[in-house]
C-alpha cells in the first residue's frame, strides 16, 4: 500500500435478507485485524453498494448472504461496476454459498468466497492481500 | 383414533358407543381400486365427490361436506336420484378446517384480510382461529424491519389486539415472538426480558384505551426460543410462566383465570445449527424438541437440518416433522404435565431465572419510556453486541459447539448430506408477472379511493385502522401500498428505500 491509511471494507446485505449476524461477526474480526469497516446495512441495491464503494474510497466491497438472493444480485453489480470502471474486489461470505455456487459466482468476477466454517485470520490475510493487490 | 380398524373392530364400536368409522379402502368394494391411481394423480378428481355419493352402505340418511359452495345443490340432486330419503349437503367456507400462522409484521394486514375473507365466504369471523405476531417495539432493530415510526408501529399492534378481541375472539392476535429478537443471539434472561417489556406496554395501551383486560389476555401467547442448555430452556419456560401469571393477577388485575396463563409456542433456534456435518442437526432438534415438550409448550416447530445453510427443503421439514412425532408419540415426553417438577436442579434455575428475568424488566423500564429507549438505540445495540458476543464465543470455544470448534473433520470428508445442501428452490418469476398483470387488471378509481383513506386514517387518530386496511385489501391494494400510504399519512416516505412510487400521485 502507498498510503498510511487502514483497509477500508464496505460490508452490506443485498435485498430483502435480514440476517445480520454474520455481517457483524465479520466486521468485527477485520476491525480487530486493523482494518476500517463501513457497514452499510440491511436492504441495499447494487446500486446503492457501488455508489457507497465510489464515495467512501472502499478498498474492497464485502457482501453477507444468508438468502439465495446474492444469486440474482451480482450481475448487476459487476455490470454497474464495469460500466463505469470500477476495479474495487467484491468478496462474498455466507451461510448459504453451495460449491456449484463457489464455481459460478468466481467465474462471474467475485475474488473470494467465505464460509462459515472460514477461519478468521484466514478471512482477514486474504481480504488485506486483495487490497493491498489493487493499491500496488 | 384408528381409522382403519378391521371389520370386528367397527362392528364393536357401533355396538358400544353408537356410532362408528368406515375407512373407505378397507369398505368401499369399488372405489378402494381407485386409490392408488388417486394418490399418483395428486390432484383433486370426480372421485372427492363420488364417494360419498356411492356409499356402500346405501343409508337413507346423509350429511354430506362439499369443497365449492356451487356444488351444494349438484350433490343434492344426486342424492335424491339415488333415493336418499333425509340428507344434508353442507360447504363450510373452508375456513373452518384451518388455523393460520401469519409470522409477517404487522399482524394487522394478515388480521384485515383473514376478517375479510370469512366475511366473504359467509363464515364467521368469530370462528376463525391462527395467531400473528406482534413486534411494535423491537423489528425495526432485528431482522423484521418495517419502516415505520415507533408510534404508527405500536397503533397497527394495539388496533389489531383491539379489533380481533370483539371481531375474531378466538384468534390469537397477541403473539409476543420472543424467537426472532432473540436468535442473534441473546441469552435466556434478556430474551425473556424483553418481551415481558414488550407485553407490559402493550398491555397497558389497551387498558388505558378502557378495554377489558379479560376480553384479550386469555389470548396472549408467547414464541419463544429454544437454544441447546436443556435444563436452562425447560426453566426459561417455567420462570416465563410463573412472570406472566403473577403480572396478569396482581399487576394489570385481571379476573378470568385463563388471563394468568399464556400458551406458549416454541421454535429451535437456528443460530445453534451448524454447515458442518449437517447430520448433527437433527440430534440438536430432537433435544431441543424434548426440552420444549418437558417444558409443557402448546405448540412446536423444530427448524430443519438445513435451515444453517439453504432455505429448508421438503425432506428436512419432513425430518422435523417426524422428530417431534417421535418424541411425543414413541418417547412419551409429554404425558406427565411438568415432569422436571421438583428437581433441585430445575426448580433452582427456574427461581433464578425468574428473579434475573424480573430484574432486567425492572432496569429496561428504569431507562424511560419504551419509546425513548428504542429511539436511543438501545436495544440495537443490544442486538449487535449480543451477536458479536456469540461470534466470539464459537470462534475462542468458550462455547462448544460440535463439529465447528470441537470434534471437527476435515471439509473434503465432510460429505453426508452434502448433496443436499447444493439444491435450490429455483425463484417463481411467474410471480413477479401475475402481481404485475394484477396491478393492472384492478380499478384504479377503487384503488386511488381507498390509498386517499388509508392516508387520512393514518393522519387521523382515534381511528381504528384495521377497517380501512381492510376495505384497502377488498380494493385489491397490495400490503406494501398500505404501508406506503400509512406513512405518507403520519408524514414519513412512502418507499424508505426508494424503490417503488405510490400506485396514484
Amino acid at each position: 500500500m502507498t498510503t498510511e491509511r487502514p483497509v477500508r471494507v464496505l460490508l452490506a446485505i443485498l435485498g430483502l435478507d435480514q440476517h445480520e449476524a454474520g455481517a457483524f461477526a465479520v466486521a468485527t474480526l477485520l476491525r480487530d485485524a486493523g482494518m476500517e469497516v463501513l457497514y452499510l446495512g440491511r436492504f441495499a441495491t447494487p446500486e446503492i453498494v457501488v455508489d457507497a464503494a465510489l464515495e467512501e474510497d472502499a478498498d474492497i466491497i464485502g457482501l453477507s448472504c444468508h438468502s439465495w438472493e446474492y444469486l440474482y444480485y451480482l450481475d448487476e453489480l459487476f455490470e454497474l461496476l464495469h460500466g463505469r470502471e470500477i476495479s474495487t474486489p467484491v468478496v462474498v461470505g455466507g451461510s448459504v454459498i453451495g460449491r456449484d455456487d463457489e464455481n459460478e459466482i468466481h467465474a462471474k468476477g467475485v475474488a473470494a468466497t467465505f464460509g462459515p466454517s472460514s477461519d478468521a485470520n484466514e478471512i482477514a490475510r486474504q481480504i488485506r492481500s486483495l487490497a493491498e493487490a489493487r493499491g500496488a | 383414533m384408528r381409522i382403519d380398524a378391521p371389520t370386528e373392530v367397527v362392528q364393536k364400536a357401533l355396538h358400544d358407543a353408537g356410532w362408528t368409522f368406515l375407512f373407505a379402502p378397507r369398505f368401499h368394494a369399488s372405489t378402494r381400486h381407485a386409490v392408488g391411481p388417486r394418490k399418483e394423480l395428486g390432484a383433486r378428481t370426480a372421485f372427492n365427490l363420488l364417494g360419498p355419493l356411492t356409499n356402500p352402505a346405501r343409508p337413507e340418511s346423509q350429511v354430506v361436506g362439499v369443497p365449492k359452495p356451487e356444488l351444494t345443490e349438484f350433490v343434492a340432486r344426486c342424492l335424491q336420484r339415488l333415493g336418499t330419503k333425509r340428507a344434508w349437503v353442507v360447504h363450510g367456507g373452508g375456513l373452518d378446517e384451518l388455523t393460520l400462522s401469519h409470522s409477517l409484521p404487522p399482524g394487522a394486514y394478515a388480521i384485515a384480510a383473514l376478517h375479510r375473507i370469512a366475511r366473504r365466504r359467509g363464515f364467521d369471523p368469530k370462528q376463525l382461529r391462527g395467531s400473528t405476531i406482534l413486534l411494535p417495539a423491537y423489528c425495526e432493530d432485528c431482522s423484521y424491519q418495517i419502516h415505520m415510526p415507533y408510534e404508527l408501529r405500536m397503533r397497527l399492534a394495539l388496533d389489531a389486539v383491539e379489533f380481533a378481541a370483539t371481531e375474531m375472539p378466538r384468534f390469537h392476535a397477541f403473539l409476543e415472538d420472543t424467537y426472532y429478537i432473540s436468535d442473534g443471539g441473546l441469552n435466556s434472561i434478556e430474551e425473556m426480558a424483553l418481551g415481558f417489556v414488550e407485553i407490559r406496554e402493550i398491555v397497558r395501551a389497551l387498558i388505558r384505551r378502557g378495554i377489558d383486560v379479560d376480553s384479550f389476555a386469555p389470548r396472549i401467547a408467547i414464541l419463544v426460543n429454544c437454544r441447546m442448555d436443556l435444563f436452562e430452556e425447560v426453566a426459561k419456560i417455567r420462570a416465563t410462566r410463573r412472570i406472566f401469571a403473577r403480572m396478569m393477577r396482581e399487576e394489570f388485575g385481571a379476573k378470568d383465570p385463563r388471563s394468568w396463563s399464556c400458551a406458549i409456542t416454541a421454535h429451535t433456534s437456528g443460530l445453534s445449527l451448524t454447515m458442518a456435518q449437517p447430520i448433527n442437526n437433527v440430534a440438536r432438534g430432537a433435544v431441543q424438541g424434548l426440552a420444549l415438550a418437558l417444558a409443557g409448550v402448546q405448540a412446536v416447530e423444530i427448524s430443519c437440518f438445513d435451515e444453517a445453510y439453504r432455505t429448508p427443503s421438503h425432506d428436512s421439514h419432513m425430518v422435523s416433522l417426524r422428530t417431534q412425532q417421535i418424541v411425543q408419540l414413541e418417547a412419551g415426553a409429554d404425558r406427565v404435565a411438568d415432569p422436571l417438577g421438583g428437581s433441585y436442579l430445575v426448580e433452582s434455575l427456574t427461581d433464578e431465572l425468574e428473579h434475573r428475568i424480573v430484574a432486567m424488566v425492572a432496569e429496561i423500564e428504569s431507562l424511560g419510556t419504551l419509546e425513548q429507549v428504542c429511539d436511543s438505540g438501545w436495544f440495537r445495540r443490544l442486538f449487535q453486541q449480543a451477536m458479536t458476543r456469540r461470534a466470539k464465543a464459537i470462534q475462542d470455544g468458550s462455547e462448544t459447539q460440535v463439529g465447528v470448534n470441537a470434534f471437527k473433520i476435515p471439509e473434503d470428508e465432510d460429505q453426508l448430506l452434502r448433496d443436499h445442501s447444493e439444491s435450490k428452490i429455483a425463484p417463481c418469476r411467474e410471480r413477479i408477472d401475475e402481481i404485475r398483470q394484477f396491478k393492472q387488471d384492478r380499478d384504479a378509481g377503487a384503488v386511488a379511493e381507498h390509498f386517499a383513506r388509508v392516508r387520512e386514517a393514518g393522519a387521523a387518530s382515534g381511528i381504528n385502522l384495521i377497517e380501512p386496511i381492510a376495505d384497502a385489501l377488498e380494493a385489491d391494494l397490495t400490503q406494501g401500498e398500505i404501508a406506503g400510504a400509512l406513512r405518507l399519512g403520519v408524514g414519513e416516505a412512502y418507499d424508505p428505500l426508494r424503490q417503488m412510487e405510490p400506485p396514484v400521485g
